[in-house]
């Protein structure tokens, strides 16, 4: 009896096996060419038949350790729109100075398809029209378009990839923008080698399958098993991206390797990649390209003008500090939470990475004598962080996190129009890892309570001709006003930023302009124009209609899906303020008055309020539009639409002066 | 110690002398050049010299100061090369404000990239690019370049200024050959006239100097920008290209050789696709039609994949590896029609053409130049009845160029030679966007009906997209095409007809709630629900320079019924505006009869250039239909 179940279990383990084999090369069936389309989604252009993936470390020519890499899939085109599919690029990683590289094998490809006699036809493709592009210093690309694409074709290839990289071991996209009806994963990893595997994305696997293979990795000397595990999913729907969304990654399904430890088979030594946050905190202070360079503060103490650290007030000190490493540095587009060339040489260069500027940005804030450390964190496109266990490739951002006091604010010194403590949208994403080394590194929430808001302030007289004269005053506070210098810096003078503005309204004049704080980058801008506006648009005699929104009106609902499948994003909370005061010409009187509106999102997710004032000949209009939240749930969504709804209706209404008789 | 102070001693030497020959403080900059500037040129020398048919040298020296960060563009350095256009050289330093040099830069300081423009499989140029550092502005940059081109046929063309917003000190141009070289060139807007002599060692050489270029600010609805930037471009007479001889001195002869060159031979195919396009065309006699079952054919079997290879990505790819792989550039797919057309003995051209449909850009037809096109097209020589196509989509019907490639003059390449031909134009009245809808605006407020709506000549494809997606998709686009809150679509049906004048046709039914608001009992509505001018009138331009330019024209036609809850009138005057001006006509009116509110709108732009002193009409007219577009309906109850 025990043999026999002995003997059942290794046969559901060949079957096992046998269900993870790649399927055949070059086997299309009839049913394959014929299928009309995909039933599960008619609208699908084009489906993944079968995908299979399979990653193993071995050993190659030369005994080498290489990451081996193989990829086959067969994609059904049903039209012109999935012809892109049969576009292939892959890319192959190269080290500095291109000693070792990734390498590619036995690249084929073929199409099926019925010509016009109803014969399945096949054309392969050729070796010559794949062409490699050097794109720069670490890459390479490899390229090919499919032949003979038909509507209704199959197409199907292959290829294997070996990487001496063996960190970056494959991660497996089960979810993509076409549907797929079967993908699978093997993955073969040596017991010197062990990894963390996370799937994330709502779709369940339909298969999960570990086993051990005994001996069959022997490098040096030393031997081990393997741990073989089959992945995969069947029906996978497509993904579908929708507007005010946040980086795709973070809902599509997919599964990711970190390597966690490795033992080198042939001294036996074995190194922690990934164990803990106490284990990372020891190796990153030991980092040269990080530890190291946040312990240069007395090489970045020379640079910095004696003047600001001679300011005894910490916050104005602090603030100096910043402001000194936002001019002084260009930043060179690069992203990343390594230091590239050390901060000594980007100081020199006047030019650097994010990690670069921001790590002298921490070190200055400590030769100055105030508490900076340095916050890790994954941009908004990069995705959210896994929290279980450490993957120091969830993040790709620096920034330097500063206590004075009781206050602690987030920095970040690659753009020099921001103002202290406020950090780009990129930024606002999820947790950031904080580092100090002289205690351990925690988690912050990635919260600046930036918003942006945006006051309209109008006070005007209207006269008898219609003329609207007076004064408008335009605040723009907090992440507004970072966004209006950028505006303003668009065009070389102020001069020309107020004739540019004249120049797109028609109907205003300005008479005089001033704009404050335009370099004061911690205080609101404040616009005041002097102006006139012509609104003699509708002559009824004795009557005078107007709508009451000049500026800042919304005409259009942003959400128009009638449901929603992701949270809608929209960075961080907003505050629009509109107040309009007009006098009205002697003898005029209000024939309508606005009706007082207010509108709550639940959970205090906003508010939209209007209020309608009048005394004598004078009349003040405001209007609030206030979103609390940085992320609304799908719950909440139709509240959120109905909401814009509601403004849209209100904003349509119209005050009738009449002429007293 | 010592070495250290001599090589500081030299450093400072070299810039010693390159700042001996000018100073680049900024505050030198004459205060007339400021305005609408945020980079300013101070000298740029560009220098061509032909050795050799294959061996041209390029010399350039360029010092621009970069006034603020909207100029920093001007201080990148692109150089593109490939097997015939070799870097030699480059070098330079730059400046802070007052003059005083703060670092130097060569080639090693350069990234070399492919030069790879977002869509093409491949292409063999690349590129390399520096910019420098500098946070404090200004600064100055100084560089100079050396290039060699191993042919003869496209030389650099001069520009006074590359961009809007960049000032100009002083730029020349030089063009040095043999004596026995001879050159043609085209100098567009420029006063200044070439100084033509022989120099010290025998060479002709023809010299240019411009000076003291205001910045040139946008204004929109300008013409095509060759119309008032400076250039100068020159052509030779016999070059040598890649390996190939020529000569030539007009388009007949450039297209000639264009012809024996890189077109000739390349159209064999095999014996069953030529049997097989003889096969599906054999009923049909009309040599018109037997093309357009070719062509049609060519659609279905082939999709555009770009591969810029070979012969300066002018020679097209064989018509046999077309018929094989299935796909090719615009050049392949054109030769391969040409090829499946020659197989039933019909005869096309192969025409260059610049495409675009922001303007419409003519070869020029007293210069004949290579370059002037960036895209192939076919034309069908039919008796009295020439027909164009264009190659690349898969959907648009034959004969059928739209606003791409459409009235402008293209040059066909033919084996007489070439010549140059117009591409038929699509006037304002033609392009028409016509609808008629017919609206239930119920208690509530909320509306339903249907819309019915017919897009004819370049709007014929303004729907082409659209027709290829899912339905689903189909809904999700057409809510952001129109701008209608809250629309819900029940039905969508479209409908491409491809005959000789092809037209699309569109019919929804709809429903949106809450259409109408009602407030204080007033019921308020926006009368143009669907195709209003949404965005601001174009700004208006103080000092305009350039003429107006409407480079299409059209006409769109509104008709709306809707029908209101009883027992309501209007609160204020019924809309009513007829505006005719030389470059357009607008109308829009409204009628309440009973329950039966009646709209009218009536769009027409006409293409053509205007005086610039028209512009503020421009604007004011547009500012009107932005008015009217906008007009809210007010009802009260009552009669």
């Amino acid at each position: 009896m025990k043999k026999k179940l002995f003997i059942l279990v290794i046969l559901i383990a060949l079957i096992k096996f046998s269900i993870a084999q790649d399927f055949s090369y070059n086997k299309i069936t009839q049913q394959e060419i014929d299928l009309k389309n995909y039933q599960k989604d008619t609208s699908a252009n084009a489906v993944i038949l079968n995908e299979f993936g399979k990653a193993e470390i071995t050993l190659s020519y030369n005994n080498a350790i290489r990451l081996v890499y193989e990829y086959h899939v067969k994609i059904k085109i049903f039209n012109h729109k999935g012809f892109s599919n049969g576009t292939v690029e892959i890319h192959l990683k190269n080290n500095e100075d291109n000693s070792v590289s990734d390498e590619i094998n036995n690249i084929a490809g073929i199409t099926s398809y019925k010509d016009d006699n109803g014969i399945t036809q096949v054309t392969e493709l050729d070796s010559k029209k794949i062409y490699t592009t050097r794109d720069y210093k670490f890459q390479t690309t490899m390229k090919f378009a499919m032949p003979g694409l038909h509507d209704g074709c199959v197409i199907e290839y292959r290829y294997i990839l070996i990487s001496p990289f063996l960190d970056h071991f494959h991660s497996w996209q089960f979810q993509s923008e076409i549907p797929k009806m079967n993908t699978t994963y093997e993955a073969h990893i040596p017991g010197f080698w062990r990894y963390n595997v996370a799937l994330r994305g709502p779709l369940k696997l339909t298969q999960n399958q570990s086993d051990i293979e005994p001996n069959c990795f022997s490098a040096g000397g030393g031997s081990s098993g393997c741990l073989h595990s089959v992945y995969e999913m069947k029906d996978v729907p497509a993904f579908v991206k929708e507007e005010y969304m946040t980086s795709p990654k973070n809902f599509l399904s997919a599964l990711n390797f970190d390597l966690l430890e490795y033992t080198n088979p042939y001294s036996g030594v074995k190194t922690n990649v990934t164990t803990d946050w106490k284990d990372i905190d020891f190796r990153l202070k030991k980092n040269p390209d990080f530890g190291a360079q946040l312990e240069k503060k007395d090489l970045v103490r020379e640079n910095i003008p004696p003047a600001i650290l001679d300011i005894h007030d910490d916050t104005e000190r602090a603030k100096a500090i910043y402001k000194w490493v936002q001019t002084w540095f260009k930043w060179n587009n690069y992203t990343g939470i390594y230091s590239v060339d050390g901060i000594k040489k980007a100081i020199k260069q006047h030019s650097g990475g994010v990690a670069d500027i921001n790590i002298t940005l921490v070190d200055a804030l400590n030769a100055a004598g105030i508490n900076a450390e340095a916050v890790l964190l994954s941009t908004r496109d990069h995705g959210v962080i896994n929290k279980l266990y450490p993957v120091m490739g969830d993040f790709d951002y620096l920034l330097a996190n500063v206590t004075i006091g009781e206050n602690s604010f987030f920095l970040d010194a690659t753009d020099p129009l921001l103002p202290f403590g406020i950090l780009p949208v990129k930024c606002l994403n999820d947790q950031g890892r904080v580092f100090s080394f002289d205690k351990p590194s925690f988690w912050v929430n990635m919260d600046t309570k930036q918003s942006r808001i945006n006051t309209y302030v109008l006070d005007l007289t209207l006269s008898e001709d219609g003329r609207l004269k007076g004064k408008l005053i335009h605040y723009s506070k907090s992440y507004d006003a970072y966004l209006k210098r950028k505006s303003i810096k668009k065009f070389n003078t102020l001069d020309e930023y107020v004739d540019n503005m004249e120049e797109h309204f028609n109907k205003i004049k300005i008479l005089k302009s001033n704009i404050e704080n335009i370099d004061s980058l911690d205080k609101p801008i404040g616009e005041e124009y002097e102006l006139e506006i012509n609104v003699k648009n509708n002559l009824d005699s004795g009557r005078f209609i107007l709508n009451p929104y000049i500026f800042d009106k919304i005409t259009n609902n942003p959400l128009k899906l009638r449901e929603r499948n992701y949270p809608v994003d929209i960075g961080m909370p907003s505050e629009n303020r509109y107040i309009i005061t007009i006098h009205m010409p002697p003898h005029y009187t209000i024939e309508n008055k606005l009706p007082d509106q207010s509108l709550q999102l639940p959970d205090n997710g906003g508010i939209f309020t209007t209020r309608f004032e009048n005394t004598d000949n004078t009349f003040t209009f405001s209007n609030i539009v206030r979103f609390n939240k940085a992320i609304y749930q799908t719950s909440e969504y139709q509240y959120l639409k109905e909401f814009f709804n509601k403004i849209i209706l209100a904003e349509k209404a119209e005050i009738v002066l009449r002429k007293k008789s | 110690m010592m070495k250290s102070i001599i090589v500081t001693l030299a450093l400072l030497a070299t810039f010693y002398l390159v700042n001996a020959q000018q100073n680049y403080d900024a505050s030198l900059i004459s205060k007339d050049l400021l305005p609408y500037a945020s980079a300013v040129v101070r000298t740029d020398e560009l220098t061509v010299e032909v050795q050799d048919l294959d061996n041209t040298i390029v010399h350039a020296k360029m010092a621009v100061t970069i006034l603020n960060e909207n100029g920093d563009h001007m201080a990148n350095i692109e150089l593109e090369h490939d097997k015939s256009q070799v870097i030699k050289s480059v070098k330079g330093i730059v400046y802070n404000e007052f003059g005083k040099p703060i670092s130097k830069f060569s080639e090693s300081d350069f990234s070399d990239n492919s030069s790879w423009d977002g869509f093409s499989l491949f292409e063999d140029t690349r590129i390399k690019s520096f910019s420098p550092s500098i946070t404090s502005y200004p600064y100055t940059i100084a560089y100079e370049y050396e290039l060699r081109l191993k042919q003869s046929l496209s030389f650099p063309k001069w520009v006074s200024a590359s961009s809007f917003g960049v000032a100009v000190e002083k730029s020349s141009f030089t063009f040095i050959c043999k004596p026995d070289f001879m050159i043609r060139y085209k100098e567009k807007n420029l006063s200044e006239k070439a100084n033509i002599s022989t120099n010290s060692k025998g060479l002709k050489t023809y010299a240019w100097e411009v000076s003291s270029l205001k910045a040139t600010k946008y204004e929109p609805f300008s013409p095509y920008r060759d119309n008032y930037f400076k250039s100068i471009e020159i052509v030779p007479e016999k070059f040598m290209y890649y390996g190939i001889g020529g000569s030539f001195a007009n388009w007949k002869e450039l297209g000639k050789w264009e012809y024996d060159k890189l077109l000739a031979g390349r159209r064999d195919l095999p014996a069953e696709t030529i049997e097989h396009v003889k096969e599906i065309t054999k009923d049909i006699s009309d040599p018109k039609l037997k093309a357009k079952k070719i062509y049609e054919y060519m659609q279905d079997k082939t999709h555009y994949i770009s591969v810029q290879v070979g012969i300066g990505g002018n020679q097209p790819f064989l018509a046999s590896d077309v018929d094989k792989q299935n796909y090719g550039d615009c050049k392949a797919l054109v030769n391969y029609t040409q090829a499946l057309l020659k197989a039933v003995n019909i005869d096309s051209y192969y025409c260059v053409v610049e495409s675009g449909s922001d303007y419409k850009v003519s070869m020029m037809d007293d210069f004949a130049s290579m370059d002037q096109g960036n895209h192939i097209i076919l034309c069908l020589p039919f008796k009295n009845d020439t027909t164009w196509a264009d190659c690349t989509s898969q959907t648009i019907p034959f004969g059928y160029l739209g606003d791409f490639t459409d009235d402008r003059l293209v040059l066909a390449c033919t084996p007489e030679g070439g010549k140059l031909m117009r591409t038929p134009k699509y006037t304002f009245k033609e392009n028409l966007e016509t609808r008629k809808a017919s609206f239930v605006i119920d208690g509530a407020g909320a509306l339903s009906g249907n819309m019915h709506t017919i897009f004819k000549g370049t709007n014929y494809d303004e729907r082409d997209e659209l027709v290829k997606e899912s339905q689903k998709e189909q809904y999700k686009i057409i809510k952001k095409i129109y701008p209608i809150n809250n629309m819900e679509i029940e039905t969508l049906d479209l409908k491409q007809d491809k005959s000789f004048d092809p037209m699309t046709t569109e019919n929804i039914k709809l429903n949106a709630r809450d259409y109408a608001s009602l407030t204080d009992g007033k019921y308020y509505f926006q009368l143009n629900p669907v195709n209003r001018i949404t965005k601001q009138p174009p700004k208006q331009v103080r000092a305009r320079i350039n003429n107006i330019y409407i480079n299409r024209g059209y006409t769109d036609e509104d008709e709306i019924t809707y029908t209101i809850p009883a027992g309501y009138h209007l609160d204020k005057a019924p809309l009513s505006l007829s505006i005719n001006k030389p470059f357009a006509n607008f109308t829009s009116t409204m009628e309440l009869k009973g329950n039966q509110l009646m709209y009218k709108r009536k769009f027409q732009l006409i293409d053509g250039i205007y005086d610039k002193d028209t512009y503020q009409d421009l604007v004011d007219f547009y500012q009107d239909v932005v008015d009217a577009d906008n007009y809210i309906v007010t009802l009260v109850k009552g009669s």
